[in-house]
């Protein structure tokens, strides 16, 4: 699987700034909450400020259990540019998992 | 009150989530809006319950107070209205099904009743074929079948729908013409929009000055309504739309996209927030609102208005302000009761609106060429007008009125 992350400045509007993209992948044998929560700190270490991520990769857990776990401020997506840079995300993560499957492929092949 | 409609309000919470006070006082709003008396309000912090969502002992004790309807927050699935009603013998609405029923009753324009139809129909279909299953379960091949008969009631249903939405899609067709054409005349579109009973239309009969229907009560205004205003010299066209609601199902928002095409295609978009609210509800009330414009796909620089600042006193607003910070970062703060604010507003919406381009254009001493000018003296500002060979015209306006068909030889300065 793979993590994307959107390190952005941002009005409730829209995306002010993006300071950084980045694409982490790596293998698991099995997905729990344990896995991505450390998967999504993993990725956004040495990044100031507040995590934004879908609820459902938290498993629909409340704020505070979320911040707990993570040991950082977080929310779930309120506003229009916290959604747009979500979806950001989502793009940069299908796309860099195509890119990897379609190498490793392309690898087994030769 | 009508005496008839009486009503018990019962919620479900989960376990493990924190409780939310906030959720059952919209409930009662809502069954208020739609005429019912409450009875009583019933809580339950209980996993679901697949047979009656909630426990037994609950829906027993929300009969002993002898209510017209049960009224669940929670949404119900077919099966628990059928288990409820053959079990109590008792009249079961969910939340949805109460907001189309306040719909319903305040639909009076042609578009509206079928956005609520459709937005029916939409709920009713899944529910429909699941009722035909369960029906279907124990037939007989044969004589004893439940028949074609039964079968087609849920195909009638998705041709009703289908002939709604292409009745709908002209509806839309119509309202993009009309929108093309007040762009021509010069005007800029301004839609409101925000959480249902914020001030949406006090607030539009405030600015315009106009009598639209406005109550202390959720979802008073279906169809939108516009009406004109002057805002520092630009001609600006001000609609009031559909409130939003939190946890709005998607088809909801589907059936009344034609409505919400007000707000998708306007200039600019004032988000109406009741500021009077508790800072946490406020704060729910935005970020719900937020989403409701995620998902009609708005594009157009948004405003937050905070509505109702007669009710807050001065320390206690900036406060407020401080701490929706990161949802509206300079929000207005208005009362469309007192009318404090409504200039700072009009302020705000003439600096936020797309500057006029000037133009330079030259007309002919011809029929069309004369009416054309008198057209623009109209619908532009008209900066400069110089009788040469021909009329060389100097406008400052939004491309649209430019280049409506006749004005080809315009050029921007």
């Amino acid at each position: 699987m793979v993590c994307a992350l959107v390190s952005a400045r941002i009005s409730p509007n829209f995306i002010e700034r993006i300071h950084s993209v980045r694409l982490i992948p790596r293998l698991t044998k099995e997905l729990n909450l344990c896995v991505v929560a450390d998967f999504i700190g993993e990725a956004c270490m040495c990044l100031p400020g507040i995590i934004v991520a879908e609820s459902g990769d938290f498993y629909n857990l409340e704020i505070w259990k979320v911040k707990s776990i993570l040991g950082r401020d977080f929310k779930y997506p309120e506003t229009i540019a916290e959604r747009t840079a979500i979806e950001m995300a989502h793009h940069v993560s299908v796309a860099g998992r195509k890119l990897i499957i379609d190498a490793r492929e392309d690898n087994t092949d030769e | 009150m009508n005496e008839e409609k009486t009503a018990v309000l019962l919620m479900r919470e989960n376990p493990s989530k924190s409780p939310d006070p906030y959720k059952i006082q919209e409930l009662r709003g809502l069954a208020g809006a739609a005429g019912y008396q409450v009875l009583a309000e019933i809580m339950q912090r209980k996993d679901r319950d697949n047979r009656f969502q909630m426990g037994r002992g609950k829906i027993v004790e929300a009969l002993s107070y002898h209510p017209k309807k049960l009224i669940f927050y929670n949404a119900l699935s077919p099966n628990q209205v059928f288990n409820i009603r053959s079990e109590f013998s008792a009249q079961v609405l969910d939340r949805f099904n109460l907001i189309l029923e306040i719909f319903s009753t305040r639909a009076f324009t042609r578009e509206a009743k079928l956005q609520v139809e459709l937005a029916k129909l939409s709920y009713d279909a899944p529910q429909v074929k699941s009722a035909l299953a369960l029906k279907k379960r124990g037939e007989q091949p044969g004589f004893r079948g439940a028949g074609a008969y039964e079968q087609s009631m849920y195909h009638d249903i998705r041709g009703r729908m289908a002939k709604i939405r292409s009745e709908l899609t002209d509806v839309e067709s119509q309202g993009e013409d009309r929108r093309k054409r007040r762009r021509e005349q010069g005007f800029d579109l301004v839609a409101l929009a925000g959480y249902t009973n914020a001030g949406k239309s006090s607030l539009l009969n405030a600015l315009t000055g106009s009598v639209v229907e406005a109550k202390d009560q959720p979802f008073t205004t279906l169809s939108p309504t516009t009406r004109a205003l002057e805002v520092l010299g630009r001609k600006v066209l001000l609609t009031d739309t559909v409130g939003f609601i939190d946890d709005l199902p998607h088809f909801l928002i589907k059936a009344f996209r034609s409505t919400l095409s007000e707000i998708v295609e306007a200039d600019l978009v004032l988000l109406v927030a009741d500021m009077s609210d508790p800072p946490e509800l406020l704060r729910r009330k935005l970020a719900a609102s937020h989403k409701a414009l995620w998902d009609c796909e708005v594009s157009a620089p948004i405003v937050t208005v905070l509505n109702k600042a007669d009710r807050l006193e001065e320390g206690k607003a900036e406060e407020l302000v401080e701490q929706i910070i990161d949802l509206a970062p300079n929000p207005v703060l208005a009362s469309a009761l007192t009318g404090k604010g409504l200039g700072v507003l009009e302020e705000c919406i003439s600096q936020r609106l797309q500057p006029l381009q000037e133009y330079q254009l030259s007309l002919p001493y011809t029929a069309q060429g004369l009416s054309e000018l008198s057209r623009l003296y109209e619908t532009t500002e008209l900066l400069a007008v110089s009788y040469g060979e021909e009329m060389i015209v100097r406008l400052r306006a939004r491309e649209e009125t430019v280049a409506r068909a006749g004005l080809s030889g315009a050029h921007r300065l």
